[in-house]
């Protein structure tokens, strides 16, 4: 290895060479908000709003309720497009765009989780920028003024109200999306696709079942604790992910086992799944893509099996790691001379009592699927920033650890 | 004022970077499993490379003009390129800042990256051989 190279890995305290924050999207959190969603989205410059969403939640009354709260506020529904699957895809995406266009829409709202958010933000660049959904693939790759160097071009006003605490991305400019022709999941970021509006309102959870809300909420946990530990972090990130934590201490056990009774722990966990959002990750999440494209384990239950593994392993890796683990251990009142271990079984006790499976066998992954996923999460980009350098042995350890 | 003067002198060393790694017993292999297409698109000087990393395959790069059909594209100045196998460049904060841009399936070519730590030393013996301080130098 050559010393002093850019891969090394990078110090985890200190004033780093180089990061960069952005968080664009104008958040409203509180009671009865949804009622309000004409007024507050035609400041975004909405005027005739197509509704993407899905058929579960399309049956809750939920869209019905926000589509009242569009027309209230002055705008018009221009169409509803309900027909996002669990895990979207590319064609799914091109559909919504043309069914915009065909409706004579000028903005997007997302009422739903993070696959009807994705949908509606890739339909969106579509929409505004023509072209197909798979070929918007990349990253900082969208339109850009002065021979695309200068500034993104934006695409049409986008409102993302979301129904679980977890994935974030009603504050994000990331989506992923399948692509069932090549059977790979494809990542899109750039700036544009931050939303300009997100609604965290808690009656949007009110009937969330409890093991989604139980899973959802882990997936906030780990963006919390990964974004804090990962090579790529920012004192910005540091200080919405410790209190994002904070948070998900006070209130992912109450908003799973009240749940409806319990707005306040329910409202709270929107705002700490917001809070938690980063693209700078780890090697939980680049074990659970693979384990969900491949086993179609859902995202925050993969998260939450994955999380005290990749803990236990990452804090042994150097004084700075296990350091940054500490911080999160003094949230949770986790102190002892091995942290990775001490905070590993903190987060295996909690994953029980939230009543989600904490092993991969459970969900139906067998052992002989290992390679598989070990090649997987080597070629998931998070593997990148992970704290601790992985390699195709790691990650097979890990994966026999969780199973 | 770009490190390299034009473009055969990219294809001189990062070109010949590339064609010394598909004749790698140990390392192609592995570049490989990608199983893809990369194409490096140069600025300052205008350059173009094209990789084809395909398991069970022969390796195959075209300096210039190629009849291979990319599959994902990099684009950036030769000058962070150069910078790159010099073992200077983090790639998530070049592609965090647009002096890398990449199209296609980028997780084919990150998953590469961490393999390219001991190609570092080669590129710089190949200057060295060259007794090009003035690329050492330069980065």
């Amino acid at each position: 290895m050559e010393a002093g190279s850019a891969l090394d890995p990078a110090p985890l305290r200190g004033f780093k060479d180089f990061y960069q924050y952005a968080s664009t999207t104008r958040v409203i959190a509180g009671r009865d908000l949804l009622s309000s969603t004409g007024f507050e989205f035609q400041k975004e410059g909405a005027r005739r709003v197509f509704l993407v969403t899905d058929e579960v939640i399309r049956a809750t009354g939920l869209v019905e309720r926000v589509e009242a709260g569009v027309t209230d506020g002055g705008l018009e529904v221009a169409g509803v497009f309900d027909q996002v699957p669990q895990d979207s895809s590319t064609h799914v995406c091109d559909e919504c765009a043309a069914a915009a266009k065909e409706a004579g829409a000028d903005s997007f709202l997302a009422v739903g989780g993070g696959s009807v958010m994705d949908t509606a933000k890739v339909a969106d660049v579509v929409f505004t920028h023509g072209g197909a959904a798979r070929e918007q693939e990349g990253f900082y790759l969208l339109p850009r003024d002065d021979d695309g160097m200068g500034r993104p071009r934006e695409i049409a006003p986008l409102a993302c109200i979301p129904t679980t605490a977890g994935t974030g991305s009603e504050v994000s400019m990331a989506a992923v999306i399948k692509d069932p022709d090549e059977r790979v999941k494809l990542e899109i970021a750039d700036f544009p696709l931050f939303p300009r509006l997100a609604i965290l309102d808690p009656e949007t959870t009110r009937t969330l079942p409890a093991k989604v809300a139980a899973a959802t909420g882990m997936d906030a946990m780990t963006h919390a604790i990964e974004g804090y530990v990962s090579v790529d972090w920012s004192a910005h990130q540091d200080a919405r992910s410790l209190h994002a934590l904070r948070m998900i201490r006070d209130n992912l056990e109450r908003a799973v086992q009240r749940g409806e009774e319990d707005e306040e722990a329910r409202g709270n966990m929107l705002i700490a799944a917001n809070l938690a959002m980063t693209i700078a990750l780890g090697s939980v999440h680049a074990m659970s893509h693979p384990a969900g494209a491949q086993f179609g384990v859902p995202h925050g239950v993969a998260n939450a099996i994955h999380l005290p593994h990749v803990i236990r392993h990452n804090a042994a890796g150097s004084d700075d790691i296990a350091d940054r683990y500490r911080d999160i251990g003094e949230i949770f009142d986790v102190s002892d001379p091995e942290i990775g271990d001490a905070l590993a079984t903190h987060v295996t006790e909690l994953v029980d009592r939230l009543g989600l499976p904490t092993r991969l066998s459970q969900v139906g992954v067998p052992e002989d699927g290992i390679p598989a996923l070990v090649e997987g999460a080597m070629g998931d980009g998070t593997t990148l920033l992970n704290p601790r350098e992985m390699d195709e042995e790691d990650y097979a350890e890990l994966y026999r650890a969780a199973l | 004022m770009a490190y390299f003067k034009d473009a055969d002198e990219v294809y001189a060393y990062i070109g010949k970077l590339f064609e010394q790694l598909a004749e790698d017993d140990e390392l192609a292999p592995k570049f490989r499993k990608a199983n893809t297409i990369v194409q490096y698109q140069y600025r300052e000087p205008e350059s173009q490379i094209t990789v084809k990393l395909i398991e069970g395959e022969d390796g195959q790069v075209d300096c210039g003009e190629t009849t291979m059909e990319p599959e994902v594209v990099m684009t950036m100045d030769a000058d962070t390129a150069h910078r790159f196998w010099l073992g200077k460049v983090n790639v998530t904060v070049a592609l965090a800042r647009g002096q890398m841009k990449a199209k296609g399936p980028v997780a084919k070519i990150l998953k590469l990256v961490p393999l390219t730590k001991p190609v570092f030393p080669r590129y710089r013996a190949l200057l060295e051989q060259d007794e090009r301080e003035d690329l050492l130098k330069a980065a």
